[in-house]
C-alpha cells in the first residue's frame, strides 16, 4: 500500500471514528433538552440558548476530526 | 475536480511595502464588502433615533440588548459588563458579518481562512491576558495558574493543566470557527459539484433543493457560530475580571 492510499484509508476512518461521539453528545444533548422544555415550557428560551451552545461544542469536536481528515488528504 | 478550489486565495492588486506583503486577495475584497453592507444596514437602522422606536430603530436595540444583557451582562456581570460591550459587540458583528459574507455565491468567505481565525483568536486571547495583568497585577496573574485552594502538593499537576488549558483557549476558538465554516460551504460545494462530476441534468433534482436546505442551515451555523465566538470571549473575560477565591 503506498502512503496515498494509507491517508486516504485513513482520512475516511477519522471521520467516521471522529463522528461518533459528537453524534451520541448531540442527541443526549437534544433528548434531555426536550424532556426538561416539556417539564417546564415556560423556560424553553434559555433551555434553547444552552442547548444551541452545547451543540456548537459537541460539533466542534467532529470538525476538529474533519480538519484532521483534509490534512491527509490533501498534505500527507 | 479540485473540492476546495474556492477557497483558494488569489490575488487581485498586488501591494508590497518593503518585505510586507499587502496585497488586495479575493478574501480582503470579500471582507470589505461584508463589513461594509453591515456597516451600512447598522448606520441606515439607527439613524434618526427617537424615545419611541420606530420599526427599524427596534432590530438596532434589539441586537444591542442581546450583545449587552445575553453576553456581557451574563457572563461578565453588570458592573463590569458595560465596559466590555464595545468589544464584544465588535467581535460579534465583525464575524457575523464575514460568516454572511461567504454565503453569498463568488465571495471569499473570511472566517474559513486559518490566518484570519488564528488572528481573531490571539486578539481574544491578548485581551484577556493584558486585562488579568492589569486588573489583577503580577501576584494575581499568577495566581490564575496556581489557585490557593489547592494543597500544595497538587501545584505539580494543577499548574501544567491550568497552563495548557491557556494555550487551547485560542486554539480550539480558532479551529471551530474555521472548521465550522469550511465544512459548511464544502458540503453546499460538493452537493452542487454532483451535478457536474455525473454530467447529468438529473441530479439537479435532487441536489438543487438539499443545498438550499443546507444553506438555510448554513446561515443559521454563522449566526451560532459568530454567537459562540462572543460568548466564550466575554466568558474568558469575565473569568479574568471576576477573579476566583
Amino acid at each position: 500500500m503506498d502512503p496515498k492510499t494509507a491517508a486516504l484509508i485513513a482520512a475516511g476512518f477519522c471521520m467516521g471514528v471522529g463522528a461518533i461521539g459528537p453524534g451520541l453528545a448531540i442527541g443526549n444533548l437534544v433528548g434531555k433538552a426536550v424532556e426538561s422544555i416539556a417539564r417546564q415550557p415556560e423556560a424553553g428560551g434559555q433551555i434553547n440558548t444552552a442547548m444551541f451552545i452545547g451543540i456548537a461544542f459537541a460539533e466542534a469536536i467532529s470538525l476538529y476530526a474533519l480538519v484532521v481528515a483534509f490534512l491527509l488528504i490533501f498534505v500527507a | 475536480m479540485e473540492v476546495l478550489e474556492h477557497f483558494y486565495l488569489e490575488i487581485i492588486i498586488p501591494i508590497h511595502i518593503g518585505p510586507v506583503d499587502i496585497s488586495i486577495t479575493n478574501l480582503t475584497l470579500s471582507m470589505f464588502a461584508g463589513v461594509g453592507l453591515f456597516l451600512i444596514l447598522l448606520l441606515v437602522i439607527s439613524s434618526k433615533p427617537r424615545i419611541i422606536p420606530r420599526r427599524r430603530q427596534v432590530i438596532a436595540e434589539l441586537l444591542l440588548n442581546f450583545i449587552k444583557r445575553g453576553m456581557c451582562y451574563n457572563m461578565i456581570g453588570t458592573g463590569e459588563g458595560d465596559k466590555w460591550v464595545p468589544f464584544v459587540s465588535a467581535v460579534f458583528i465583525f464575524i457575523l458579518a464575514n460568516n454572511l459574507i461567504g454565503l453569498v455565491p463568488g465571495a471569499y468567505t473570511p472566517t474559513s481562512n486559518p490566518v484570519f481565525t488564528l488572528t481573531m483568536a490571539l486578539i481574544v486571547f491578548f485581551t484577556v491576558h493584558i486585562t488579568n495583568f492589569k486588573k489583577n497585577g503580577f501576584k494575581g496573574y499568577f495566581k490564575t495558574y496556581a489557585p490557593s485552594s489547592v494543597p500544595k502538593w497538587m501545584l505539580v499537576i494543577v499548574v501544567p493543566i491550568e497552563v495548557i488549558s491557556a494555550i487551547a483557549k485560542p486554539f480550539s476558538l480558532f479551529i471551530r470557527l474555521m472548521a465550522n465554516m469550511l465544512a459548511g460551504h464544502t458540503i453546499i460545494y460538493v452537493i452542487l459539484g454532483l451535478i457536474i462530476y455525473f454530467k447529468t441534468y438529473f441530479i439537479a433534482i435532487a441536489a438543487v433543493p438539499f443545498a438550499v436546505v443546507m444553506m438555510m442551515l448554513e446561515l443559521f451555523i454563522s449566526a451560532i457560530q459568530a454567537y459562540v465566538f462572543a460568548i466564550l470571549t466575554a466568558l474568558y473575560i469575565g473569568e479574568v475580571v471576576n477573579p476566583r477565591h
